[in-house]
Order: C-alpha cells, then sequence, then structure tokens
C-alpha cells in the first residue's frame, strides 16, 4: 500500500511536469524543496573512513565542556593507560635533537645577543641610574650565591646515612642556588617591575604532558598484521602515530596570569616550507634509546586547573644534572644538542599542558601563541632559550600538512662565575649572564586576552554542574588519572610456562578456555569505563531495586 | 663460543695450547629499521656492553659513542613427531652507535649469487616447457624424432 501511494504520487508530479506545471506550488507543505540539497559526498575508502572517524572524535574532544572532562575523554580507549614513549628530562640519548624538533615540530634559533651588552661592547656607558640598580642587584645576586654554597656546604658536613651521588649533589646545590637567586631577584627588581608582585612561584613543581607525533614507521607487528591482510598490503609500510608523554621537574618556575607577548608574527610562524625543513626521525624512537611505557595521558603544568589565576608560565629553571651521566664519548658538540633538545621538550611540554588547562590539546589545535623562557643550569653554568607555541597539531596528516611550526631561540651556555673560593667568595661574576637572567625577569607578560578568547574550546566548569554525584564523579575521575597510580585492577599476569605451551604452542588443546589469552581477550584494548559500577548500601539507597549501582558521568 | 675456561697450569707437557675465545661478537642484520649509525651484533652472553665497547675500539679501532645490549629469548618449536617443545639458546643483541656521520649497510654478499640461480631457474623451466610441448605435440605419433615436423 506505502509503495504504491508513493508510485501514486510520483506519477501525478509527473504528469504535471508534462503538462507544464511548475512543482513549486506542491513545495510548501512538502519534504521537497526548489533547490535540491545533497548531502556532502564522502569518499568510502578504508583510510577516509578512518580519518573521518579520527576527526569526529577530536570534534567530540572539543565539544567536551570542561577541562577535566576533556583529559578523561582522551583517556577513555585504554583501561591500563596509552603505550607511550617516555619522554623526560633526565634523559637524552646521543643524537637527541633532530628526534626532538620532529616530536615539537620546533625550529630552533640563536638568542639575539642583548642591546644593553652591545653597548657596553662598544664602549658606551648605559644610564647611570640603570647602572646602580645593577650594581645593587649585581651584589646582592653575588650575596646569594655565596650564602647558597656556604649553607650548602654546611648541609654536606651534616651526619648524613646516605652519601648523595654526583647528580644529587648538583641537584642539591644547584635548588639552593636556584632558589637563592629568584629570592634576591625577585625583592630587588620587584621595585621597579611591579608585574613581578604577582607571580606565583613553584618549587620542584610537576610538569607532564601527552600529545600525539605523526610520520613515524611502524611497528614491526603493525607491518606483519597489515601484511596479512589482502586488502591492507599496500598501506603496510605507511607512517603510524607515536604517542609521547613527558614528565619532568624543574628546579622552579614562575607564573602571571598574564601572557608574554609573542616574538614572532603570525605570518612568520606559518610557514610551510619552513615546516618541511625542519628534521624528522622517521624510524622508531627506540632505536635511539628512547623506552616505552604504558600510562594514562596527564597534563600537569605544576598545579590543579582553576586552582588559581597564574595560569601563564613565565620562567622556568630545568636541571642538567643527568648530563653527568652521559658518557664521555658522546662528545661536546653533543653535549650542546642535548642542552637544545631538553630546552626544547621541557618548554614544549609545558606550555602543552597550559593550553591544555585552556581547553586545547594535541588534537585541537591552538587559537593563540603562547611564550615561556625557559634557563638550564647547573648553578655555574646558564643556558637562556625563549619558546613560542604555534601549533600542537602534529598528528597524521597535520605533520605534512600544518603550515604552522614552534620557534626556540637559545644560548650557548654562559658561565655566571668561575668558583667560589675557599674562603667562600664568588671569583669571576660575568655581568653579562646575569644582565641575560635580569632581562629574563624583566619581560613584562602583557597580554590579557577575554575569556571567551582565552578558552575557546571551555563551554563550563565542573563547579558549574548542579549534580553534586556528577562534580565528585569527574573531581575524583580527573585526579586519579593525573596522579599516575597504577590501576586499582591489576593485568593479569600470563605466566612463562603458559607462553611456552599455551600461547606460543598449542600444546594443550583439550584444556578448557578459561584464561583471557584464549578466549581471544586484549587486556590492554580495555576502556577506561569497563569496571564494575560502585554499590550502593540498601541503608543509604532506601528499599529500592533502581540506584543499587552509582551512575558513572563518563564524557 | 669456547666450550672450556683457560684450564688451570698444570706440570708436564705440551704446555702451549690455543682455546677459542670466551668473547665473539657477530654482526647480524637487523629486523628493524634503525638510523644508518647503528650497528647490531650478537655476542657472547658473557659480554657486557663495556666488553663490547672495548672488544671494538681496542681490536678494530672503531669510534664507538654507545652501547646498549639486551637478551632476546630464544624460539620455541614444537617437535612434529612427538609433540615435545624445543627451546633455541637466548642470545644477547649489542646496539652499537657511532658517530652521527658514520654510517654503516649490512653487506649484501648474496644477491648476485640469488640473482644467478634464479636466471639458472629460469632456462631450467624454459627448457622443461619446450620437452613439455614437445611431447604434446608427439602424443599421437610416438616414437618420432625431434627434428621431424610437419
Amino acid at each position: 500500500m506505502l509503495k504504491l501511494s508513493l508510485v501514486n504520487q510520483l506519477r501525478s508530479t509527473y504528469k504535471r511536469c508534462l503538462a507544464g506545471q511548475s512543482l513549486q506550488a506542491n513545495v510548501a507543505d512538502s519534504e521537497y524543496s526548489a533547490q535540491p540539497v545533497y548531502p556532502e559526498i564522502q569518499d568510502p575508502s578504508f583510510k577516509a573512513r578512518k580519518q573521518r572517524d579520527a576527526a569526529d572524535w577530536h570534534e567530540e574532544i572539543r565539544q567536551v565542556p570542561t577541562v577535566e572532562e576533556k583529559l578523561i575523554k582522551i583517556n577513555i580507549p585504554r583501561y591500563y593507560g596509552y603505550k607511550v614513549v617516555d619522554f623526560n628530562d633526565s634523559k637524552i640519548p646521543y643524537n637527541a635533537l633532530p628526534l626532538t624538533q620532529h616530536y615539537t615540530r620546533t625550529v630552533l634559533e640563536d638568542l639575539p645577543p642583548l642591546p644593553g651588552s652591545q653597548v657596553v661592547d662598544q664602549g658606551d656607558q648605559p644610564k647611570p641610574s640603570e647602572d646602580a640598580s645593577f650594581k645593587t642587584v649585581r651584589e646582592d645576586v653575588i650575596e646569594a650565591l655565596e650564602f647558597a654554597h656556604d649553607y650548602y656546604k654546611h648541609q654536606e658536613k651534616l651526619p648524613n646515612s646516605a652519601q648523595p651521588s654526583a647528580v644529587e649533589r648538583e641537584q642539591i646545590l644547584t635548588q639552593i642556588i636556584v632558589e637563592q637567586l629568584n629570592r634576591a631577584l625577585l625583592q630587588a627588581l620587584s621595585e621597579d617591575h611591579k608585574h613581578l608582585d604577582e607571580v606565583e612561584v613553584d618549587y620542584n613543581p610537576r610538569h607532564e604532558a601527552f600529545w600525539a607525533v605523526g610520520g613515524v614507521d611502524p611497528p614491526k607487528n603493525v607491518i606483519n598484521s597489515k601484511k596479512g591482510r589482502e586488502w591492507q598490503k599496500d598501506m603496510a609500510n605507511e607512517s603510524v602515530d607515536r604517542l609521547v608523554q613527558y614528565t619532568g621537574t624543574p628546579y622552579l618556575s614562575l607564573r602571571h596570569r598574564r601572557q608574554l607577548s609573542p616574538w614572532k608574527t603570525t605570518a612568520e610562524s606559518e610557514n610551510i616550507e619552513l615546516s618541511k625543513q625542519i628534521p624528522r626521525f622517521k624510524h622508531d624512537p627506540r632505536t635511539l634509546g628512547y623506552s616505552t611505557k604504558h600510562q594514562h595521558a596527564t597534563n600537569v603544568p605544576g598545579y590543579w586547573p582553576k586552582g588559581n589565576e597564574q595560569n601563564f608560565g613565565l620562567l622556568s629553571f630545568q636541571s642538567r644534572a643527568h648530563l653527568q651521566l652521559r658518557p664521555k664519548s658522546y662528545g661536546e658538540s653533543d653535549l650542546q644538542e642535548a642542552l637544545h633538545s631538553l630546552a626544547i621538550k621541557s618548554s614544549y611540554a609545558w606550555l602543552l599542558a597550559q593550553a591544555n588547562y585552556n581547553g586545547f590539546n594535541t588534537y585541537n589545535e591552538l587559537t593563540y601563541p603562547m611564550n615561556t623562557q625557559t634557563v638550564i643550569t647547573n648553578g655555574r653554568e646558564w643556558s637562556f632559550y625563549e619558546y613560542q607555541l604555534n601549533t600542537l597539531l602534529l598528528h597524521g596528516k597535520y605533520q605534512e600538512d600544518n603550515p604552522r611550526v614552534n620557534f626556540c631561540r637559545g644560548t650557548k651556555p654562559l658561565p655566571l662565575y668561575a668558583e667560589i673560593s675557599t674562603n667562600g667568595k664568588c671569583v669571576d661574576f660575568n655581568d653579562a649572564t646575569l644582565r641575560q637572567l635580569l632581562n629574563f625577569y624583566a619581560n613584562v607578560p602583557s597580554i590579557q586576552r577575554s575569556n571567551e578568547e582565552q578558552q575557546p574550546y571551555v563551554a563550563s566548569d565542573i563547579s558549574a554542574y548542579e549534580n553534586p554525584e556528577q562534580r565528585d564523579f569527574i573531581a575524583k575521575t580527573f585526579k586519579y588519572l593525573a596522579s599516575n597510580r597504577p590501576r586499582h585492577l591489576e593485568l593479569p599476569e600470563v605466566y612463562l610456562w603458559e607462553k611456552l605451551y599455551k600461547i606460543d604452542n598449542n600444546n594443550r588443546a583439550m584444556e578448557a578456555k578459561r584464561r583471557f589469552f584464549t578466549l581471544d581477550v586484549n587486556p590492554w584494548r580495555r576502556t577506561l569505563d569497563q569496571h564494575d559500577k560502585v554499590y550502593v548500601p540498601r541503608a543509604i539507597r532506601g528499599k529500592s531495586r533502581e540506584n543499587r549501582y552509582k551512575k558513572t558521568y563518563y564524557p | 663460543m669456547s666450550t672450556r675456561w683457560y684450564p688451570i697450569y698444570q706440570r708436564g707437557n705440551p704446555q702451549l695450547r690455543v682455546f677459542l675465545p670466551n668473547f665473539w661478537m657477530k654482526l647480524i642484520r637487523p629486523t628493524e629499521e634503525q638510523p644508518p649509525n647503528v650497528v647490531t651484533f650478537s655476542v657472547s652472553m658473557e659480554m657486557t656492553k663495556y666488553d663490547v665497547r672495548s672488544y671494538l675500539e681496542k681490536i678494530y679501532k672503531l669510534p664507538v659513542v654507545d652501547v646498549r645490549t639486551r637478551i632476546a629469548l630464544g624460539e620455541t618449536k614444537k617437535d612434529q613427531t612427538y609433540g615435545y617443545i624445543t627451546k633455541k639458546d637466548d642470545v644477547k643483541l649489542a646496539y652499537v652507535t657511532l658517530p652521527r656521520e658514520e654510517s654503516f649497510v649490512f653487506p649484501d654478499f648474496f644477491s648476485e649469487k640469488a640473482e644467478k640461480q634464479a636466471k639458472e631457474e629460469k632456462s631450467l623451466d624454459e627448457s622443461k616447457e619446450g620437452f613439455r610441448r614437445f611431447l604434446d605435440r608427439n602424443k599421437k605419433r610416438p616414437g618420432t624424432p625431434g627434428w621431424f615436423s610437419i
């Protein structure tokens, strides 16, 4: 009947068309429109479908209203965490710079010399007022340095059960120096530079960031698996995304509620030619000496989201103590490159984590540039770096298509002093290094954006949710993910005899299939929301059987 | 590897004995793509990464930057007749990093040989094919000599 009526309708339309009547008359009361509107033609190929699915997921993440839920959403596909490349601030293998530049899409430049230092070189006298203030700061800094060394010496003499290693000794001394210098500089400069009154100081904060990088050769198991299917054979060697997790602990970092102004314009940052010139490291990062681990994606810039208003980094002091462990055979030039790559990865990761608290992540592009300053020091030698984050899109096709690049510019390690003499006096203090450091402190963060401009993808805050159960659930889940603790339910273990006699060789075919590997279950594929729900006791819920389990609020 | 350690001194002759070294290194073809300045070795299980470094530096005068080692699990195989499982020995692999400007390509000794063999097989196949055609042609007139044709 239904089909017949459709045919009749079509026939009447056809007749009317034949009679020269227009279709317009009937349009208003039907689902037809004068101009045909067709859905977009989509590529039905496997690859295009995969890309569309990924893009849909990225859009879903963008639509999620709060910062915390965005991170939970990214983590949902894996209960035991993603397999990530372990990027940290304590291990830099030989020849790591090309990989670091590829994994952060960074162009490396030299930091231009200070205008003040050039004036001094030419023999002109700087302004007397500047000179006087510099002199007082210089004295304060030298005093702080001498105090730090004195304090360290005193600490060393204390009866201590464990003898610290060379790395630990450098860390302890540098921590004291950096803290003392920071205190002295904040005190001396805050009169002239009002922005320093508002900075927030983090001591040994956690800096963690998660991102995806494209353009890396697939691992062997992926190639083999694709080669095993006839229709996927051609795609076997196509590059795949690698997930990267940075973990670092700087000595100290300063935050401010305003942003530093960018030093590269938008036009300079968008250059497809330049982006193609960035070195690429196509091999597996393990071939260079990096390791992998399973971990939840975490983005921590040293504080909780919305904890306070100082949301933008001003300056961070990174440790180079672990570079001592690198063998001498790596050479001097590689040490310089290691410093560059440490600066690049720590700056990128800190900015990415800050961007994450403003609603951006590795799948949702930044809408404005972000800047930071990084100092790598062992107390005596200081390297200064400035970083500008323009893009976060490094995965999949963006590795080739994305015209934006990030920039890093830095100096060689400059000595602040030659040594501390036996009577505790600072020898050969280097004014140029101090001027550079002062320049970083005096860099006024001036950019303040409206809330909509600063957080275009953040629609809400968890405190705005009316359901207390939901607020509680999101806060707890987020903090659990960010805590890096292992999951409550550990991964099922495979015993070696099982690997030999049940997995690699099927010697027990008649045995009951009870273990996960015989049931074809991959525990790594378990998703974050696949767990038993929390039971609500009868005393709380009353007699109803409906709400026996607590609801979950995964985004 | 030799199966014996250097023996304790005993009185009497002969004193001059030759033993195979306990330390050996074997160049192997890497199973996965790696940077050109990384060389893979299969080494004796007793060798540490320091041993590998001094072996290459002292004996072969190679500029070694870094050495990383790992122990790879030997393959297991099921016996086709009796069904028991045998396991090959574990091997220690050493990944030796050379300075970045150096590059090492694993030599391909056998590509020429394989090519030659393929050519020979091809000519053999062709002559076999020719003989089969000849047989087909003479199916209905057995005993005809090869030179006879219509």
